[in-house]
């Protein structure tokens, strides 16, 4: 199979690196098919790939005992999966990463990815920027989480969702959306009958649709702008 | 296993019914009502909704496969331990 190509990558980590930078991870990128609910990160298990999405997005989920998981944040083509353990020095992840929405990716080693990082400041200092904008947006995460009701957190989590996808429906089931948000199944139901109801979205089995982005993100408001500010371009 | 559908009569009228399309599969009524009665009081500790005014107003409107009503579950009937919220 061909090599991945800078000019044709849509990651935009990818695209951001210098030539030379590209360079140096483009013989270990593999081109991978992914599915949904697939595992990229399993926690607590050595890191062994890292993923550079070019299309669909994962959710990155934590989970305590007894209870179930809640999603932390969401890494599409802006970003990297296992960035952030990999390059702070960790060989694994208390946090769980799979794919909510089915797409491809570039992977690459961790032992390779490693090489290059010591190899190239220059690359390491692109991906620190990512794992500072992940981190933002976790913090940030909490701050809505503590703040604002279970309708703005639907209208900013369809909103990152959108940002990452390439269409207007958005494959979940309330099952899935209560999980993301913390909360009971009904609670998401009511949530998305709300934001149906100002005609935002339309629900149907198993899905969403955007209808109305411009009135979600009124909705969200503060709970979504911030960290949008501090994604590279 | 029998699934049940738990919908949320939060008010009166055709929009103050979340419907449930997902269900929960449980072996029989007695665990239909203890399930329901402990979503309620997560809900009412947890969960925090713009469009709730007053959770004693809200209700359980729980149906079977065949569409066929099984029970209401006011949420009234959950008992709060002190604390919480």
């Amino acid at each position: 199979m061909s090599q991945p190509q800078q000019s044709t990558v849509r990651n935009r980590l990818l695209k951001a690196l210098s030539r030379d930078d590209f360079a140096l991870l483009q013989p270990h990128l593999e081109l991978i098919s992914t599915e949904l609910k697939q595992t990229l990160i399993a926690p607590n298990e050595p890191v062994r790939q890292l993923f550079f999405p070019e299309s669909g997005y994962c959710s990155l989920a934590t989970q305590a005992s007894g209870t179930g998981k809640v999603e932390a944040g969401i890494i599409g083509r802006e970003g990297g999966i296992g960035a952030t353990p990999v390059l702070l020095g960790a060989d694994r992840t208390p946090h769980h990463c799979f794919i909510q929405a089915a797409g491809e990716m570039l992977a690459i080693d961790t032992p390779a990815m490693c090489a290059a990082f010591d190899r190239s400041p220059s690359l390491r200092k692109v991906l620190l920027r990512f794992v500072q904008v992940q981190f933002v947006e976790a913090v940030h995460t909490a701050f809505v989480n503590a703040r604002y009701q279970t309708e703005v957190r639907l209208a900013r989590w369809i909103l990152m969702s959108h940002d990452r996808g390439d269409s207007d429906e958005l494959a979940m089931t309330h099952d899935f959306v209560s999980m993301m948000l913390g909360v009971q199944r009904t609670s998401a139901t009511i949530a998305i009958q709300a934001l149906e109801g100002n005609r935002l979205i339309k629900a149907q089995r198993g899905r969403l649709t955007v209808l109305d982005r411009k009135g979600l993100e009124a909705l969200a408001d503060d709970s979504y702008g911030m960290p949008r500010l501090s994604m590279p371009a | 296993m029998p699934r049940y559908f738990l919908s949320l009569r939060h008010r009166p009228g055709v929009n103050g019914l979340a419907v449930d399309h997902e269900g929960d599969e449980l072996t029989d009524e007695t665990l239909v009502r203890a399930h329901a009665l402990h979503v309620a009081r997560q809900m009412i500790t947890q969960d925090r909704l713009a469009i709730i005014r007053d959770w004693k107003e809200c209700s359980f409107e729980i149906t079977d496969e065949a569409g066929q009503h099984v029970m209401t579950v006011p949420f009234t009937e959950v008992v709060l331990n002190e604390g919480d919220g």
